[in-house]
């Protein structure tokens, strides 16, 4: 017997504030903290508390700078986090499919 | 500042839906396709009084019955690789500047990279031209002196850069843009590189970027992007 789709989620990453700054992540390869927040219409703090999550996952890496006298955060995406994002696509693909009525012949 | 990118629900289909969405947001924040493509009409159009330069290299070897001979202003083999360098390294400096500017980043370095290496190999491959006898068989009218121009090579480059953005629009020029300068090149080598010759091979597909980096200029100001 095959599992079902949905217990192959992943529980950090299958949580849609989460899931949009790993798009995000993966698709900017590099993007500024201030970016997500705006994008994503979400608060410094509660922005920085999904950080957290995934920071501490390994899933995202956090770079602090300045630019001019301006400072940064910048975040990307790590290995493990591009291959979780994989991961959730795959399955949210799979779930779909699943979901969607199989057309009668 | 909220975009206000709709990111809600916890369905799958729409979990998908609006990573796709965020996708194209971050992609239409990375783009800049105007300004490469206004740099380098400039320098295609820049280039056009080089070719009044009175020295030529080249030299003049038998293929069968015939004589064949080989020139090249010194001067265009100085300006193209420099000016081309020149505007990537502008290019380059554009995109961090506006990656920095814009929170995200940029995937300009396979453009610019690529670009270098064209217009560098160009070069060479050029030389090699004017004096290896086995290119003198290719040197006389039809595709290869087309395919051997710095504008080709600028093309190539543009296919490279649609690609890292994600453009079909700009593919779609580049692929244009390409046809225009084979059919250009190859109509100027068979008026014999003399007259209009030339300055036609550089006026039309200098004209092309101009008319593409004002369109995607338009196309792409901050009032329009989120649209």
């Amino acid at each position: 017997m095959t599992s079902h789709p949905a217990n192959g989620l992943d529980d950090i990453v299958h949580q849609r504030v989460r899931l949009g700054i790993l798009t995000i992540a993966h698709e900017a390869r590099r993007v500024e903290f201030s970016y997500l927040r705006d994008t994503l219409g979400l608060t410094a703090g509660n922005l920085s508390q999904h950080l957290g999550v995934l920071e501490t996952a390994g899933l995202v890496a956090i770079e602090k700078g300045y630019a001019g006298k301006r400072a940064r955060t910048w975040v990307s995406l790590t290995k493990a986090g591009q291959t979780a994002l994989e991961d959730e696509i795959a399955q949210l693909k799979l779930l779909i499919n699943r979901i969607e009525p199989t057309p009668s012949l | 500042m909220t975009s206000g990118t709709a990111f809600s629900g916890d369905d799958p289909r729409q979990l998908l839906s609006s990573a796709r969405e965020l996708t194209r947001q971050v992609r239409r924040t990375q783009r800049a396709t105007w300004f490469p493509l206004l740099v380098l009409a400039a320098v295609t159009f820049a280039a056009i009084p080089f070719r009044n330069s009175p020295h030529r290299l080249g030299t003049c070897a038998a293929t069968g019955s015939a004589r064949v001979c080989t020139a090249y202003p010194p001067a265009l083999l100085v300006y193209w690789p420099t000016a081309l360098v020149l505007a990537y390294a502008v290019i380059a400096a554009f995109y961090i500047r506006q990656s920095q500017a814009r929170g995200v980043g940029t995937r300009v370095r396979p453009y610019v990279v690529a670009g270098i290496i064209l217009a560098l190999a160009m070069t060479g491959s050029l030389l090699w031209t004017l004096y290896h006898p086995l290119a003198f068989t290719l040197a006389g009218p039809g595709l290869f002196p087309a395919l051997h121009s710095y504008p080709f090579a600028i093309g190539l480059a543009l296919v490279v850069l649609s690609w890292g953005e994600r453009n079909e629009a700009l593919l779609a020029l580049a692929l244009g843009y390409l046809a225009v300068v084979l059919v250009t090149a190859t109509v100027g080598s068979v008026s014999g590189h003399t007259g209009l010759g030339y300055p036609v091979q550089l006026v039309i597909p200098g004209s092309v970027l101009l008319l593409g980096g004002i369109g995607f200029l338009l196309a792409q100001r901050p009032g329009r992007r989120a649209a």
